[in-house]
């Protein structure tokens, strides 16, 4: 029998994107369509005194103007917590805010049409700044500005200080990032023959918005379906609601197929970015390296809605200490609401802003000791053994040091080729899944009249390869050949809720839950005479007689809650870890940093697809040069691709993709994940590079080439 | 409204179009090519990309009346499911390919630089696809792709 883990499988999605044929949302498009476009606030704080919509209306072409009152049921949307309006009513919040969609015969007429719906605001006085919102007496929501605070306390941080023989404090920087998928967010609606609406979109997740359709609508979920159309790219920004609460209400109201189209200019306007966070950071250590104690104190700008702020805000706190045992740690970790963009999930939920902040901090402190940035990552290395910061303690899969071990020879043979270059280390570790909750997946089997096995899935296939993956396991689990299997993905009716494609769970928990579902199935393949040569063709026809059709597979990850006090718990099962060396090269008069070449050292618990992993570790790398020396976001002024930088391809290093597998005994095959992990520590190593290189060290991201540059003068003039 | 013909993947092809029409929207709208993606609209992210006479355009920021006259390419050019054009096989065998969104685009610069070059090295390749924009893979198996590609290219001609 063929085996198919760890094999470079070929993707099942290739062939048809190569062809161009693969059917993005917009390519769904026919003549007979209706498009809608989103009227969106102008104002980053205002009271909504009046829509006027009576122009738009009567213009030619204009099939309706539906604003909050033509929602039928609950005009409110929200990963975490249901905070969002779809359409606002009487208060917007930040320059973007949907308030009306306007649908006409085609684009032009739509967009046309929505310049005519009139918006009369009474403004209110906005906030910009986290720290403003802090002590403002204006409040964005009547609650308070404070979002979220979350603690991570262990030990006893004074005494770890006071028992410290070197102490280090620093302040890091960030700011937004967009996530840039190529595809800008897009879908369709329509009715079905009986009367049902059915979104089909460019998403992360649709049994999640299936339900948030079926609350605004009023009605029950089976009523709705939601597709998923290939999808281009994702990074946490298709996990919010986007196109598809809009396409439903246009459907409700006029029975005919909608289509959306977000513009470049308005998916950097209204959607969600990466968090912008503010970080002071003291660490201590002895005298032989060991790190004693980590205070942390990180403020963040969640912008006025919650999207995935709880999350960044906890996430951020737990991994604030990076891979590292450290006995006495005191976090806090806050998230205010302010007038500016909705900052919401993307790729790493805030471990990236903390990583840079982390490895500086341990390079400064090495620095200081004069020990090499390599032994002192190797001296307080979480290990199998250790106890994280959440007092977790780790039993199973932990391959740090196992990536640094592959990183040494590299590191230790390093070589300047002339006097601007520089290397720098990046580790990092990364909870796989949701944080310290219940976030299960479930798919079913069923036996197919043609012969086949099909597989349910409602994984959403992002560009990450999640189809091929779960099939490998499936076809591993069964020993079966893929021609033997269909999938059937993607869709509502046809699969259960895997949760999302977020937070690099997908091949762990939903792999998991084919496994569980294959081994049933398997069982009874056994029992039927498939594995001593009966045919395929044979069992199914007679199971589907006897109506054995069906066996469904579940996975929960393991973890525990955390302490709302200290964030003790286990809130993840597994955890990735990684060690990436970074070659930079500054040119000290323009303050260009080139980066020149990359080791990357990944521990996934199991590659299941060799060149996808591979392909994650590439995508990260250039995504994390992009937060490390391009990408920012300005409200207000980054308005399209024009005036946002990212990483083509004459930015990228050579790239040294090495696996580590220290196989994870709860996971598919010993698989945790890679897509976040991928992206952590790239910005930090090459922070510390430049460190290296130029002696400057940067302690705002991105340190693009104005800020290297004021940097290095300001380093000459001392 | 104006009536053009051309060339499309070797087909004549007579349309109307108007005056101020890009040749994205008379591709994907009119023609039904929608293999040609639109990621920005203004000549930033190559999503769009399209052969005009063997040359790389952004088809966002081309006039439809330009192609008038001239020999215009989309990836449906290149190869069909049971003929892949060397290139579509190294970009499916390379892992070139995530999700799929700058692919077509990709491909057609990809396409473009063999014509000219038959042995591009890495620096050559990085250059002729700075023009398209790809946030899924980093780039790295894509070049690998088109340098395996030139290498089949010539052991075949
Ligand atoms: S759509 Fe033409 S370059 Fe982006
Ligand atoms: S594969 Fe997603 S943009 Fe290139």
């Amino acid at each position: 029998m063929p085996v198919f883990i760890g094999q470079d499988v070929t993707r099942i999605d290739a062939l048809d994107k190569v062809l161009g044929r693969a059917a993005f949302a917009y390519d769904l498009k026919t003549d007979d369509m209706l498009f809608a476009c989103v009227v969106r606030s102008e104002k980053p704080h205002a009271l909504i005194k009046k829509i006027e919509t009576a122009r738009a209306l009567s213009m030619e072409g204009v099939a309706a103007v539906l604003t909050h009152i033509d929602i039928p049921g609950e005009n409110s949307f929200g990963a975490i917590k249901k905070d969002q309006q779809f359409l606002a009513k009487d208060r917007v919040r930040y320059v973007g805010e949907p308030i009306a969609v306007v649908v006409g015969v085609n684009e032009e007429v739509a967009r046309k049409a929505s310049g005519f719906v009139r918006i009369e605001y009474e403004e209110l006085q906005v906030i910009s700044d986290p720290f403003v919102s802090m002590t403002s007496p204006v409040l964005i929501h009547d609650e308070g500005n404070l979002l979220s605070h979350r603690k991570v306390i262990k030990g006893d941080i004074e005494k770890g200080f006071n028992e410290s023989d070197v102490i280090v404090e620093n302040t890091y920087r960030t700011t937004w990032v967009d996530h840039a998928y190529m595809e800008t967010e897009a879908g369709l609606g329509y009715m079905d023959d009986d009367g049902r609406i059915v979104v089909v979109s460019s998403t992360q997740n649709i049994h999640y918005k299936m339900k948030e359709i079926s609350r605004m609508l009023a009605m029950p979920p089976e009523r709705v379906r939601v597709i998923q159309a290939t999808t281009g790219g994702g990074f946490g920004g298709k996990l919010d609601v986007t196109v598809e609460g809009f396409l439903a209400l246009c459907v409700y109201h006029l029975k005919r197929t909608v289509v959306m189209r977000f513009t470049r200019e308005e998916s950097f306007l209204a959607q969600t970015k990466r968090h912008p966070l503010h970080i002071e950071y003291k660490t201590g250590a002895r005298k032989d390296g060991s790190i004693n104690a980590v205070r942390v104190n990180i403020t963040g700008d969640t912008g006025p809605y919650i999207s995935y702020g709880e999350t960044v805000c906890l996430r951020a706190a737990v991994h604030a200490t990076g891979p590292y045992e450290v006995p006495n740690v005191h976090v806090d970790s806050r998230m205010f609401y302010t007038n500016n963009p909705v900052a919401g999930a993307m790729r790493g939920f805030g471990v990236p802003q903390l990583a840079f902040a982390h490895e500086s901090q341990l390079d400064k402190i090495a620095g200081i000791l004069n020990m090499d940035p390599l032994d002192i990552r190797i001296k307080n290395a979480l290990r199998r053994g250790s106890l994280t910061a959440t007092s977790q303690a780790l039993e199973h899969s932990a391959g740090l040091p196992e990536t640094l071990k592959r990183i040494e020879p590299f590191w230790r043979s390093r070589e300047r080729q002339n006097d601007r270059r520089g290397f720098g280390l990046g580790c990092m570790y990364y909870g796989i899944g949701n944080t310290g909750v219940s976030n299960p997946s479930d798919c079913y089997l069923t036996f197919m009249p043609e012969g086949r096995i099909a597989l349910h899935s409602g994984v959403c296939e992002i560009g990450q390869g999640s189809d091929t993956v779960l099939m490998q396991i499936l076809c591993e689990s069964l020993a079966m050949d893929d021609e033997k299997i269909v999938l059937l993905r993607g869709d509502t009716d046809t699969s259960r809720d895997a949760g999302s494609s977020s937070a690099s769970r997908q091949t762990y928990i939903s792999g998991m839950a084919v496994c569980d579902a294959a081994q049933k199935m398997k069982k009874y393949l056994e029992k039927e005479g498939y594995y001593s040569g009966r045919p395929l063709t044979d069992i199914c026809e007679a199971a589907l007689g006897k109506g054995d059709a069906m066996f469904e597979g579940h996975f929960d990850p393991p973890t525990t809650p955390v302490d709302m006090e200290t964030s003790r718990g286990a809130p993840y099962a597994t955890y990735a870890f990684a060690t990436h060396m970074t070659e930079v090269e500054v040119n000290e008069v323009t303050g260009a940093c080139r980066v020149v070449k990359v080791h990357a050292a990944h521990d996934v618990g199991r590659a299941v697809n060799v060149k996808n992993v591979r392909g994650q570790i590439c995508g990260g790398i250039a995504m994390g040069i992009g937060l490390a020396l391009m990408e920012e976001f300005s409200p207000g002024k980054s308005k399209s691709l024009d005036d946002y930088y990212m990483p083509t391809s004459m930015d990228m290093p050579e790239v040294e993709a090495i696996i580590v597998e220290d196989r994870e005994p709860t996971g598919p095959y010993g698989a945790k994940g890679v897509g976040e992990p991928a992206l952590i520590p790239q910005a930090a190593s090459i922070v510390n590079a430049i460190k290296d290189a130029t002696g400057v060290e940067a302690r705002e991201l991105p340190c693009h080439i104005e800020r290297l540059k004021l940097l290095l003068e300001a380093r000459r003039q001392k | 409204m104006k009536t053009i013909s051309f060339i499309l993947n070797g087909k004549k092809t007579v349309v109307e179009v108007r005056d101020s029409e890009t040749l994205l929207y008379a591709l994907r709208e009119r023609l039904g090519i929608t293999s040609v993606k639109e990621g920005c609209e203004i000549g930033e992210c190559g999503t769009c990309t399209v052969l005009i006479d063997d040359e790389p355009h952004y088809s966002c920021m081309t006039l439809a009346s330009k192609a008038n006259g001239s020999d215009v390419k989309t990836v449906e050019f290149l190869g069909t499911a049971d003929l892949l054009h060397p290139l579509q096989e190294a970009f499916i065998n390379s892992g070139a390919v995530q999700c799929g969104y700058c692919t077509p685009g990709m491909l057609l610069s990809a396409y473009s630089l063999l014509l000219k070059n038959k042995d591009p090295d890495t620096d050559d390749i990085r250059e002729a696809i700075s023009g398209n924009l790809c946030r899924c893979t980093g780039y790295i198996q894509i070049v690998e792709a088109i340098k395996d590609a030139a290498g089949l290219c010539k052991h075949n001609s």
